[in-house]
């Protein structure tokens, strides 16, 4: 009975070590350790990833990337907790149901603007200027059905509209302005079915022909390795969504090495472009 | 005041998307605890009366691997060899049900004891008379009970048929993670916990006219 009670209070005291180092981190170098959050697209994972090697390469600062996060929510309720100190997001997040009095637009400067007002008030965070790439959503379907049928836009798909079924992300049905119930309006005419799923099960479903078409990002990489073709959306149907990074305002107002970084990063992209 | 307010808006609005989802994953949920209770009850009985014990360990182990499987891995592997929608996911479900209402099955049968069976068949009794007058009866809470956590947990997990394009209520719980709408969330999460309930005491009331016969 001593024997367990002791076994107890080792393991005890070990669990309050172990949560009592899970404090403020210190970096090898002396600096502090930030956190980054990506969402599960590889291309938020690649700006986290520039970015955190820029930061541990030019100053003292570790960063920490937290990935494969659901959706953008998550990591805006990060900020909040004061979790994230970077993240890569879009301006079209700016239409996600996060501020009533936001004015629905297509145009990438309006939409950059807006994402930086009011992410940056909302969040107490600097929303930087664009990557210089746009991740958008939009619709795409299988190459050798569109060479077939010679369609390359969405006006012309809707000829075959009533005969395709549509996988998209669960949200998207329930989208208000640039979901399934706007597009409906826009172009003005609906999918035989339209089934919400998860986006990496969307591409199993149309390589083996469940699905038609398929709701996707415009610049994931699986639209290659599943030969798909991203139709033309000629009434700008579909809002901006370009790739920004983002930092916490005291993160930048107390460490000026960390804004040069930033700086240095746009900069080099902007070379590159 | 104005948050409840605003969710008899949300409501007001879509309640007939909401009723769909609800419809759907009620569809699928009810599918599964069907089937399975009519495949699995008998396979369990059927189970204790084989004398054999490597049969009834591969059984067991059958219905084991299957429960450990990450349920969003099985629905992944069930797409490719049954496609996407509502079958593969009432056979991923089906699939989980099994080991809970195997085991109950199986251990309310065993839990009858040997002279209750040994007088029945004193009596004269067959053996399908002793199954239904005297075994099932007696074993009949553990086999209820193994049905309602069986339930419960079915119409948990169909949430995550809204993955693989079977909708449900768990579409309702995606697109507001995905859309930032806490209300979806609330609501699809609400209702299955309604439904689970409702179902537990429907169930309960089903035990209990079955158990004074």
């Amino acid at each position: 009975m001593m024997t367990f009670r002791k076994l107890f209070l080792v393991g005890f005291v070990l669990l309050l070590t172990i949560v009592a180092g899970c404090g403020d981190k210190t970096s090898a170098d002396g600096g502090q350790v930030f956190t980054a959050g990506s969402a599960k697209n590889t291309d938020s994972k690649i700006n986290v990833r520039l970015l955190k090697l820029l930061v541990e390469d030019r100053t003292d600062h570790e960063v920490d990337i937290v990935e494969d996060l659901p959706a953008s929510p998550q990591i805006f309720a990060g900020f909040e907790r004061d979790e994230f100190d970077f993240a890569s997001l879009f301006s079209g997040e700016v239409y996600n149901n996060y501020f009533d009095d936001v004015e629905y637009s297509t145009d990438p400067d309006k939409t950059l603007k807006q994402a930086q007002k009011f992410f940056g008030e909302e969040y107490d965070i600097k929303w930087y200027d664009p990557l210089g790439y746009v991740n958008n959503y939009s619709i795409a379907a299988k190459r050798k059905f569109l060479q077939k049928n010679d369609v390359n836009t969405l006006v012309e798909l809707g000829e075959y509209a009533d005969s395709l079924t549509l996988g998209t992300d669960n949200a998207w049905i329930e989208r208000d302005n640039d979901g399934y119930k706007g597009f409906k309006k826009t172009y003005g005419y609906e999918f035989d079915d339209a089934r919400g799923m998860d986006v990496a099960l969307m591409y199993e479903g149309i390589d083996n022909g469940e699905l038609d078409v398929v709701t996707v990002y415009t610049v994931d990489p699986q639209l290659k390795e599943y030969d798909l073709k991203v139709l033309e959306d000629t009434k700008n149907f579909f809002p901006p969504y370009e790739a920004s990074l983002v930092a916490a305002n005291d993160v930048i107002n107390e460490y000026d090495e960390i804004g040069d970084v930033f700086s240095h990063l746009l900069m080099w992209l902007a070379q590159k472009k | 005041m104005t948050l409840f307010q605003e969710y008899i808006t949300y409501w007001s609005e879509d309640y007939s998307s909401i009723l769909s989802y609800m419809y759907e994953h009620m569809i699928i949920a009810f599918t599964v605890i069907a089937l399975s209770v009519l495949f699995t009850v008998p396979l369990a009985v059927f189970m204790t009366k084989v004398k054999n014990e490597p049969v009834k360990t591969v059984i067991f182990n059958i219905a084991n691997v299957f429960q450990t499987i990450p349920t969003i891995a099985l629905l992944a592997i069930v797409i490719p060899l049954l496609g996407i929608g509502f079958v593969p996911a009432v056979v991923a479900l089906f699939l989980y049900s099994l080991l809970p209402l195997l085991r109950n099955t199986y251990a309310g049968m065993n839990s009858v004891d040997p002279e209750i069976i040994e007088a029945a068949k004193g009596m004269g009794f067959g053996t399908f008379q002793r199954l239904f007058k005297v075994e099932l009866p007696v074993a009949l809470p553990y086999v209820m009970s193994g049905i309602r956590v069986t339930s419960v947990y079915i119409i948990s997990w169909t949430t995550l048929a809204a993955l693989i394009g079977a909708g449900g209520l768990g579409d309702l719980v995606l697109a507001g993670i995905g859309y930032n709408d806490t209300f979806m969330i609330f609501t699809g999460t609400f209702l299955a916990i309604i439904i689970a309930v409702l179902l537990d005491i429907v169930l309960g009331k089903i035990e209990k006219v079955f158990a004074y016969s």
